[in-house]
């Protein structure tokens, strides 16, 4: 038996003695989160600047510190009620089948803590060696982090510019083989704001169908559209080609925080139970955690009662933010926005460095701009798309003005001098 | 769509690491025994299976808690995604500094949803191909889903339940190799209901740093203690050997659902630090979601304000029906208890089939006790032990002693007529 302590035993001191150490992998996977980025672009901003100005924060996902961006009472009574009374486990399936033309049952919905971790759960469940997955670029780089993390490969479609952010579907096709399992599309879309007309969504259905795989829809920001094209949900072509929808309460009732998601499974043909799909997300989900009971418990009432004045009256506030965001970017000669932005709470926009001195790239430029105007924007590179910007024009009006007139200061006067075109 | 099966879909047979971390699940098990019981029978179920005893009325949690949450709700100021309030870390850290002869700060907490995903989050850091992490057996399921899924080997190395269900050391030195990472021990224990020793924790910490592995001390039961002996942390030994400890308020404070929980490291040397595991949980946690952020925005005041009547209660509680469930086994001619459970919800029983008519083993034992008797107690197999049942005592008397009747009851007439 050991007597332990020190002489017999004594721990070595150096980190070589040890048999456990971090894993590379994971030690670079973090690099591809949006969090990191804007901790890097924060660093070097001061919490307030010598004028006394406040910090415009226009590089985040989550507008909920904005009094004109807060959720409802009617949501926190809702927690609050099933916090008291200790009911729990209660399904979304009937507003998640309002939308569709075939019924949701309580089986097609998973629960999650956000759509973050449905990401996390599906990425779990694809992975095999070998596979891989199709998403688009510009995107949300989380799922590439786990998608790497889980050892799939991970390749990239464009979505064009030129055509309000559309999948490019011949590129699609090209990118995939054997090994291919799914497609992921984000829409409303986060970066572009774009939001998908039906029929460009049919022939993403029919697309993936000649593939033989199948789609993820990330439909975190569903609902919060203010232009022409109304929200379609990619459900509706569950039967053409096997779907699985990615939600929550986060953005539409204004509540990351509350860490409630879903995954749906929008497939009336039953394929994913027949592929073994569906098993495999339950068998994850019973060694996994879960969200909060008396949020899950909350979710009725909270979708019942939420008044209709809520939901308007923030996609008003969008719409007028997005309006003045795309106004007013129009008098920043280096900045070039090449559609309108008519859902979720993001612009992409190019950056021409070649109107600019002493900035070398987008993450360059983000980091300089929130030291000297104290505005945070998400680089380009964050999201695959080095260069370009991502804008983020959920906040008060006011803020966001004060905050574009900022960026335009700080364009000017990083301009190089004979290239200054006024508009 | 035609039926032609997973041919034609590319996406078919998907990742078998995740059919195989699902076989590991207590869950799994439970499902099966509910399918066999007659939901619709005269009796009302009892369950002597779960984790969660919230759903009888004596195990319920302070109502400070639950206001302190709804009002965290209310204020508004934690539906937002920014890192989490320092408030709530260092409140944890300052709760679990009381029991060590160091102080933990806010860097050392990474706050989880509920232990579940510290359990999650320690393995995913961990899991690298080749590497290998010792587990007790019997154990927690959910450890070895998560190691499994992880890519790690899992050793198993006994509980002596002859020793009050202590590690067996010699057989940690003997399992161990260049590659493991990591020794992961549970006390209070799940599912044997011991509590172990300074003496052996010591030990423990001893054997760790000889190997040159971390210990990962899954303390979710922690000051759930009975008996004659006290809680002691893993962490007072981090000094001998980096500890990793698991916690959540689900169990003192019985709400398992409100899903917050914490990884701490115990580590005064800064040895995790020095070989970057650290900078790996940081890593890892910009890939993962984390609690609720108003339950994170409560935990000061929960974890300050909860008075000390509340956990007396709770330990009261749990020492009578220990002591119920104890008695009423003795009296069961099949099933020996060889320890009494001092901590946590449970004890580990031997079932000795060949007093038995028709049962062939502890599986079949429950279902057949599900379907009889409307009472459900876990096959030992779901803890890598055969032949071996784990009974939750954590229920209102009166019910614990009904069920405990019925199990008797059973098992007479079962009795094999030569024993």
């Amino acid at each position: 038996m050991e007597n332990g302590g020190a002489g017999n035993g004594r721990p070595p001191a150096s980190a070589a003695a040890w048999n456990f150490a971090a894993s590379g992998t994971l030690l670079g996977l973090s690099a591809l989160s949006v969090r990191g980025v804007l901790g890097r672009i924060k660093a070097g901003m001061a919490a307030e600047d010598d004028g006394g100005r406040p910090v415009i924060p226009m590089g985040h996902g989550d507008p909920s510190a904005f009094p004109c961006f807060s959720t409802t009472p009617d949501a926190v009574d809702a927690v609050a009620d099933a916090l008291r009374s200790g009911e729990h486990n209660c399904y979304p399936s009937a507003y998640l089948s309002s939308d569709l033309p075939y019924e949701l049952s309580a089986d097609d919905v998973y629960l999650t803590i956000g759509c973050s971790q449905a990401i996390e759960i599906i990425c779990s469940v694809l992975a095999r060696p070998g596979a891989n997955i199709l998403c688009p670029r510009p995107g949300y780089l989380f799922y590439e982090a786990r998608a790497i993390f889980n050892g799939m490969e991970v390749r990239y479609f464009d979505l064009l510019p030129e055509s309000g952010w559309e999948v490019d579907l011949d590129g699609v096709q090209a990118l995939a083989d054997k090994n291919t399992v799914a497609m992921v599309i984000v829409n409303p879309g986060n970066p572009c704001g774009n939001v998908y007309t039906y029929e460009h969504l049919a022939k993403v259905a029919e697309i993936a169908k000649k593939l033989g795989i199948f789609v993820i829809t990330d439909e975190v920001y569903a609902h919060l559209t203010f232009g022409q094209n109304k929200f379609v949900p990619m459900g509706v072509f569950g039967s053409v080609v096997p779907v699985l929808t990615l939600g929550s309460i986060s953005k539409r009732w204004v509540v990351p925080g509350w860490r409630l998601g879903w995954i749906v499974t929008n497939d009336p043909n039953g394929v994913f139970q027949m592929t073994k799909v569906v098993e495999s997300i339950k068998s994850y989900l019973d060694i996994s955690c879960d969200p909060a009971t008396f949020v899950q418990g909350a979710i009725p009432q909270l979708l019942e009662n939420t008044k209709g004045e809520f939901f308007e009256k923030t996609i008003d506030v969008l719409r007028q933010t997005a309006d003045i965001c795309w106004e007013k970017l129009k008098g920043i000669s280096c900045i070039t926005c090449p559609s309108k932005p008519e859902g979720s709470m993001f612009v992409m926009a190019k950056l021409d460095l070649s109107c600019l001195q002493g900035i070398k790239d987008d993450m360059d430029f983000c980091c300089q701009l929130a030291k000297e105007e104290l505005v945070v924007i998400l680089p380009g590179c964050a999201l695959g798309y080095k260069n370009w910007l991502r804008i983020t024009f959920a906040i008060e009006p006011s803020s966001l003005e004060d905050g574009i007139e900022r960026l335009k200061s700080f364009c000017l006067r990083h301009s190089k001098p004979k290239v200054l075109l006024e508009t | 769509m035609d039926g032609d099966g997973g041919k034609r879909w590319r996406f078919a047979n998907p990742n078998p690491a995740v059919a195989a971390a699902g076989e590991r699940s207590i869950q799994r098990y439970l499902v099966q025994l509910h399918a066999c019981l007659d939901e619709h029978g005269p009796r009302p179920i009892i369950p002597l299976s779960h984790g969660d005893p919230s759903s009888s009325a004596c195990f319920r949690t302070t109502p400070e808690a639950e206001e302190a949450v709804a009002a965290a709700v209310r204020s508004g100021e934690y539906w937002a995604t920014p890192p989490p309030p320092p408030a709530s870390p260092l409140a944890v850290a300052e709760y679990l500094s009381g029991d060590l002869p160091y102080e933990l700060c806010t860097d050392d907490i990474f706050l989880t949803s509920g232990c579940t995903q510290a359990i999650e989050i320690v393995m995913s850091v961990f899991g690298q191909p080749g590497a290998n992490i010792l587990l007790p057996k019997p154990g927690y399921p959910k450890h070895e889903a998560h190691a499994v899924f992880h890519r790690m080997e899992v050793r198993f190395y006994d509980l002596v339940p002859e020793r009050g269900w202590e590690v067996d050391v010699e057989s940690i030195e003997a399992l161990a190799d260049d590659n493991t990472v990591a020794i992961v021990i549970t006390n209070p224990n799940n599912p044997c209901g011991n509590v172990y020793t300074y003496e052996h924790l010591s030990k423990i910490a001893d054997t760790a740093s000889k190997l040159g592995v971390l210990v990962i001390a899954d303390e979710v039961y922690g000051h759930l203690v009975y008996g004659s002996n006290p809680f002691v942390p893993m962490g007072l030994f981090g000094e001998t050997a980096p500890v990793l400890t698991l916690g959540a308020i689900s169990k003192r404070w019985i709400v398992p659902g409100w899903r917050f929980g914490w990884i701490a490291i115990c580590d005064p040397k800064g040895i995790l630090k020095e070989t970057k595991v650290v900078d790996s949980l940081r890593s890892f946690r910009n890939l993962t979601t984390d609690p609720a952020t108003f339950i994170q925005g409560a935990i000061p005041h929960i974890m300050k304000n909860t008075n000390d009547e509340f956990f007396s209660k709770t330990v009261e509680l749990l020492k009578e029906t220990a002591e119920i469930c104890y008695g009423e086994i003795m009296e069961i001619k099949c099933i020996t208890c060889p320890h009494k459970p001092e901590g946590s919800f449970f004890m580990m029983v031997k079932l000795d089939v060949s007093q038995l008519l028709d049962i062939c083993d502890d599986v079949d034992f429950c279902s057949k006790l599900v379907k009889e008797e409307s009472v459900v107690l876990l096959p030992g197999r779901a803890l890598g032990m055969e032949n071996w049942l784990r009974i939750t005592f954590a229920l209102d008397p009166p019910r614990l002693k009904l069920g405990l009747e019925r199990v008797k009851s059973f098992c007479q007439r079962h009795q094999s007529p030569s024993s």
